[in-house]
């Protein structure tokens, strides 16, 4: 595709932008909150999953199955914390690895999730299964009024770029606005320790769960608009990778900075889509075939030299890092 | 003064095979500063977690003001008012020393998600909460370190925004462990004198486990010796300076070990 | 009556594959579980460490047609080196910074070498010079030469590791420093130094599990390995963690119960795409009753 084709820039903010929905939910349960979740994605695989089975099985309205499946979400991330909130951190990040593999060998596997297959496949072999029938004329008018504002630029992707940095920049007004407050301090005190805070009269637990709910809805969201911005969706478009991604871009940011997130996420973003769709020298030597595993292999390298030489990420504080707890 | 703020009785809490709280009973009278004295392992420390609720007991009940409290979670604790501070003091290093002190504040309605959300940092009581924790820097003398990182602080700055950020939670029984230990002594005077204050301008009653026999002396009305997870005998300082018991397990060693 | 003894010997042939594989688990678990007690990180590159190692055994059984045993050592050398060497590279400098960031460390590290392999060996199934379709029959259970080798490998290696631990000096320090590292430490242990030996034993490990895992499935790509990275995890929370022998019999353990799960007999049999699931379901449980693992005890958490 052509670097300049503004349909690809487009298209790489779309990615962007729900990747930065990712990394907000973990923000929520890692950054401020202390919860290792090694699993995230599940939360977007089971959302996404819960809504096109209840429109397509059972003709559930969209905004319905939508709302579901952010519920499932939030029940996932609830079912795995509930028993790993009292428990050191560490068992928390083996038990949501365990979590949302679970959801993808169920998802593979299952008739009812339509397998290797994925959303297409709900009804059977036979039929062609879709969900995003409502969706459609939405998105539409949507574009329709957007092109009277700016004219031939808005497509539906355009929409979905809208749409998906207009939440996210929602999102992380209210985080911004929600880590200033006293909730805010209370969540900070159990990320640095939690004994510290229960003494002072917080109640840790409940606090823990608020995290992952709302990393849980947040998630879920992400789920959802990825959904309905594929159009179909295979248990491969939920690789367990992406929670690593997001973790990248948190890392990217500097892990304790709810405003760098959009910044690590549009770097991301054409790190990841650039590798994945363009063809320049020195990636034009390696086929197109193998160009995802060099991709993969330079997001694992950006992991390793940013944890190692610049763990406060592009605009943390490294003595603040250092600091003994 | 014979009110009982605090009844310990025969708490027990066995570690595998060790009972390293062996029955204990004391009681801590309202308005008065009680000092928990013993050697190193005697249990004064399992008898604070016990107290606190970061430890469960095997056996024996905790009483504050009427209420059984064992068996409460930390923070029911913290809430009815017995507020602790810890031995090494668990300051949280990169918030900073006001914000440490803030978080003790009590009843902030901020701290519940729906109205975080609706008002963030401005509220009327934050800022109360703002001028609480400025008044209590001030009374330490620390407001000039309002806004670093408490991780900068020295031992003894540490050990004093723990003790004011107890403060800021309102105790009516503070725990204090050790309050002392590591502290330079002309900051420990200073930690003294507030602690005095505490006792006479605000009417709080306060439980100090302490090694320095001369500070506790000086400031308790009352102290408990324990050895061996049991207390051992229990009077006014004059008391347990001469108590055989004592001196034979404890106040022995002590005087050796400063000769 | 036929049907009752073709279930009977089922289920035999069904313990010999869950002990193997259970070997296959126990041997990496136990050195994911010290590499995670003693060092302080949650190996996510484990799996990858394993895949080279089944690589390496490979690149030595059919390019250069070298016998199984050279072959098997000649993986142990590798993998204990490559895991040494990422230690004092990239693991021991950064030792001190916690848990998770260690381990989200790993998790690129493993990102990079599976990818590397995906590039440089190419994503073709590979498999071992052994005649697949051979059937050797040793009373009890009727085994491919392949799973020969392994069941071999298995029963040499788990017993002399388990020795190793229980009077070896560096097997006991290692206990101890895996158990508590505060008391080793003020008992005078070398806490740092003993890091080398710990990766040794674990890439080793490591190594030969990743070349016998090759064997039992037959074929293998680059992501042999990372595919039973969580039931490796499992192995180390199953055995509670920094337990050595805890994750030896976790792994031997799991194996059975994951073999034996698709028995007919038992609740119709757990369908084999299913067999992780099995793990993971053992491994939530686990979490939920019992963190401290099946030998651990329980400590404050």
């Amino acid at each position: 595709m052509d670097i300049l084709n503004p349909a690809f820039w487009v298209f790489v903010g779309v990615v962007a932008g729900i990747y930065g929905l990712l990394a907000l939910a973990l923000y929520v349960q890692f950054s401020m909150a202390g919860l290792p979740n090694f699993g995230h994605v599940a939360f977007m695989a089971l959302a996404a999953y819960t809504m096109a089975l209840l429109v397509i099985r059972a003709d559930v309205a969209l905004v319905w199955a939508g709302v579901a499946g952010i519920a499932a979400a939030v029940a996932l991330g609830l079912l795995l914390g509930i028993p790993s909130v009292r428990l050191r951190a560490n068992y928390l990040a083996i038990a949501t690895v365990a979590g949302s593999e679970m959801i993808r060998y169920l998802s593979t596997n299952l008739n009812l999730t339509g397998g290797a297959v994925g959303s297409v496949g709900m009804l059977g072999p036979t039929h062609f299964a879709t969900y995003t029938n409502a969706w459609q004329p939405f998105i539409e008018s949507i574009t329709a009024a957007l092109r009277h504002a700016v004219g031939s630029v808005a497509t539906t992707d355009f929409s979905m770029f809208c749409l998906v940095w207009v939440t996210l920049g929602l999102l992380l007004m209210l985080f911004r606005r929600l880590e200033r407050s006293p909730w805010g301090r209370v969540m900070k005190a159990i990320r640095e320790d939690e004994e510290a805070a229960a003494s002072l009269g917080k109640h840790v637990e409940a606090y823990k769960l608020q995290a992952l709910v709302l990393g849980g809805i947040v998630g879920g969201l992400a789920g959802i608009l990825w959904a309905l911005e594929i159009g179909v969706f295979s248990p491969d478009d939920f690789q367990p990778t992406l929670t690593f991604y997001a973790y990248l871009i948190l890392i990217l940011g500097g892990m304790n900075r709810v405003w760098a997130i959009p910044v690590g996420a549009v770097l991301f973003g054409v790190l990841y889509s650039g590798t994945r769709f363009l063809s320049f020298f020195p990636l034009s030597l390696v086929d197109t075939g193998e160009r995802a595993y060099l991709r993969l292999l330079i997001v694992g390298l950006v992991l390793v030299l940013l944890m190692a030489v610049r763990p406060q990420g592009m605009f943390g504080k490294r003595e603040e890092l250092l600091l003994e707890k | 003064m014979t009110e009982h703020a605090l009844l310990v009785d025969g708490i027990v809490r066995r570690f595998g095979g060790v009972r390293a709280v062996d029955g204990a009973s004391f009681t801590v009278q309202d308005g008065s500063i009680t000092g928990l004295i013993g050697p190193n392992g005697a249990g004064k420390t399992t008898v604070f977690n016990i107290i606190s609720g970061f430890l469960r007991a095997d056996g024996g009940a905790v009483t504050f003001r009427g209420r059984r409290l064992d068996g409460f979670p930390p923070h029911r604790i913290a809430q009815a008012g017995l507020v602790r501070t810890f031995q090494a003091p668990r300051i949280l290093t990169r918030m900073s020393v006001l914000e440490n002190l803030m978080l003790g504040g009590v009843k902030q309605p901020g701290e519940r998600f729906a109205l975080a959300c609706l008002l963030g940092s401005a509220s009327r009581r934050e800022r109360e909460v703002r001028e609480e924790a400025m008044a209590v820097l001030d009374l330490l003398r620390l407001t000039h370190l309002a806004p670093a990182y408490a991780g900068t602080l020295s031992g003894g700055q540490r050990k004093l925004l723990e003790l004011g950020r107890a403060l800021m939670a309102a105790p009516r029984l503070l725990l204090l462990d050790e309050p002392l230990a590591g502290v330079a002594p002309a900051l420990a005077d200073q930690l003294l004198d507030h602690v005095g204050t505490l006792r006479k301008h605000r009417g709080m009653t306060i439980l100090i486990i302490e090694h320095d026999m001369e500070a506790v002396m000086s400031i308790c009305d009352w102290v408990v010796a324990m050895d061996q997870g049991r207390v051992i005998a229990s009077g006014t300082p004059r008391q347990i300076q001469t108590n055989e018991r004592v001196i034979a397990s404890y106040l022995g060693t002590v005087a050796a070990a400063h000769v | 009556m036929l049907n009752e003894w073709h279930m009977g010997s089922l289920l035999l042939q069904l313990i010999y594959n869950g002990l193997v594989e259970g070997a296959i688990l126990a041997l990496t678990g136990l050195g994911a579980t010290l590499v995670w007690g003693i060092q302080r990180v949650a190996n996510f590159a484990h799996g990858d460490y394993m895949t080279l190692g089944a690589y390496v055994a490979f690149l030595l059984d059919v390019t250069w047609s070298t016998n199984p045993v050279v072959a098997a050592i000649g993986t142990v050398v590798a993998t204990a080196a490559l895991a040494v060497g990422l230690h004092f590279i990239l693991l021991r400098p950064l030792r001190g910074r916690g848990l998770v960031a260690l381990s989200l460390i790993t998790v690129g590290l493993g990102l990079v070498l599976r990818n590397a392999l995906f590039l440089v060996a190419g994503s073709q199934p590979r498999q071992y010079a052994f005649n697949q379709t051979a059937v050797i029959d040793l009373g009890f259970v009727r085994v491919a030469p392949a799973e020969l080798w392994t069941g071999i490998a298995a029963i040499t290696a788990v017993p002399a590791v388990a020795a190793m631990l229980a009077w070896t000096p560096l097997g006991k320090t290692m206990r101890a420093v895996a158990d508590n590292r505060d008391l080793a430490e003020i008992s005078g242990i070398d806490t740092d130094g003993i890091g080398l030996y710990v990766w040794i034993v674990a890439g080793a490990l490591a190594g030969l599990g990743g070349a016998m895992l090759a064997l039992v499935q037959g074929t293998f790509d680059p992501n042999l390995g990372f595919n039973v990275l969580f039931l490796i995890l499992t192995v180390v929370v199953l055995g509670g963690i920094g337990n050595a022998f805890g994750a030896l019999l976790g792994g031997l353990v799991l194996g059975v119960v994951m073999e034996v799960s698709t028995w007919p007999p038992f609740f119709g049999g757990v369908p084999t795409q299913y067999q992780p699931v099995v793990g993971f379901v053992v491994l939530i449980l686990l979490l939920m009753f019992r963190p401290q693992g099946i030998l651990g005890r329980a400590r404050v958490l």
